[in-house]
């Protein structure tokens, strides 16, 4: 894959600004849902306060999608009322994204790499692309494996930190999302769970590569 | 020189690939569980299913018709999603079975499209394949088990 880069020039291609930490930041606390509580002000802060919430039929005390449809009629309502949510968050993702959050925590994550799973730092571009791209993820870590960056264990471990919770950003964002409003804790707690059971998962790999797997 | 893009312009631009996701994943997905989910339940099956898995997933403190969700997630989280919307809708599933669920939807979920999509773009050799998605199961379990204590 030709959007493979050297460790050098990677770095270089990293512009990453205080905007760009303040961008991650932001798209941290406002997805969140630590502020959800809030009242005032500060709740504009959570998701869930800006997504809103549909008016009710005054007559009935039910929103539009009424109380007893059933089939592929309810589903098609419930689902749309299901897309606005999807929407903000898509869109505020985007403005993350595109002011160099997702960077700064590519940056942020690098050195952790090899401490984490073991894996060099030049792995740090294919990871964070896996957690928007489950597909461009996997391309880039096919492309460190051919440019001898990864090895063979590397490139497993790597492929199961990937497939377990696979384009997560992405997929918890916007599919995810839907169910935001029916946790019953901040949002960020399982999305932590996740990312951190990527990572554990990855290690229990790890640990069988080397022990069963030697001459790899 | 491209006018510079202001954040307005970045979150209308997301907005829209948000709204292709609704349209072209959470409908259909939404649509096909709804439509599934009352199949099942017209016929008997749904309730046979809840009462046969009652013993298992009350390990996980869920009701037998999680199972739906989980077995979804196989397949696709978007379809996982779906099935827990109609279960909810069908008060089947309270908010506290969705919190615990969630997280496990993505770490078990997915891997029937990803063993194509990451493990075989990614080049990992396929005898490693099973042991990969078995790691992914068993950490899903271990997170309904932890969500459970906190939800």
């Amino acid at each position: 894959m030709s959007e493979i880069k050297g460790d050098a020039e990677q770095q270089k291609t990293l512009k990453v600004t205080w905007v760009s930490y303040a961008a991650l930041l932001f798209a941290i606390i406002f997805f969140s849902g630590l502020f959800a509580a809030q009242k005032g002000a500060i709740s504009a802060l959570d998701f869930n306060t800006v997504a809103g919430k549909f008016g009710v039929i005054k007559e009935f005390g039910k929103n539009f999608m009424g109380s007893t449809g059933t089939g592929a009629r309810a589903g098609f309502l419930f689902a749309l009322s299901l897309i606005p949510v999807t929407m903000l968050a898509m869109g505020v993702v985007e403005i993350i994204d595109q002011l160099g959050g997702l960077r700064a925590a590519q940056k942020l994550l690098t050195p952790l790499l090899r401490p984490l799973m073991g894996l060099p730092g030049a792995a740090g571009l294919a990871l964070i692309t896996s957690m928007q791209s489950s597909d461009a993820g996997a391309g880039l870590t096919r492309g460190l494996k051919d440019a001898d960056i990864i090895n063979e264990k590397e490139r497993i471990i790597f492929a199961q930190f990937q497939l377990s919770g696979g384009g997560l950003i992405t997929n918890y964002l916007s599919s995810g999302a839907v169910l935001f409003a029916f946790l019953t804790v901040p949002s960020i707690i399982p999305l932590a769970l996740i990312f951190a059971f990527k990572i554990i998962g990855a290690n229990i790999t790890r640990v069988y590569i080397n022990k069963v797997e030697k001459d790899l | 020189m491209e006018r510079k893009k202001n954040i307005l312009d970045m979150f209308v631009e997301g907005a829209r690939k948000g709204w292709n996701i609704g349209i072209t994943s959470i409908v259909p997905n939404v649509i096909m569980a709804f439509c599934l989910i009352q199949l099942m339940e017209v016929t008997g099956v749904l309730g046979l299913f809840a009462n046969v898995f009652k013993p298992v997933m009350a390990v996980f403190g869920l009701p037998g018709e999680a199972l739906m969700v989980n077995l979804a997630a196989i397949m696709s989280m978007g379809g996982a999603i779906g099935v827990t919307v109609s279960l909810i809708d069908k008060g089947m599933l309270t908010p506290t079975h969705v919190t615990i669920l969630l997280p496990a939807i993505f770490i078990g979920g997915g891997w029937v499209q990803y063993l194509g999509r990451i493990l075989g773009t990614a080049g990992v050799p396929t005898r490693f394949w099973p042991w990969l998605v078995g790691v992914c199961l068993v950490n899903a379990m271990v997170v309904m088990l932890i969500m459970r204590v906190i939800a």
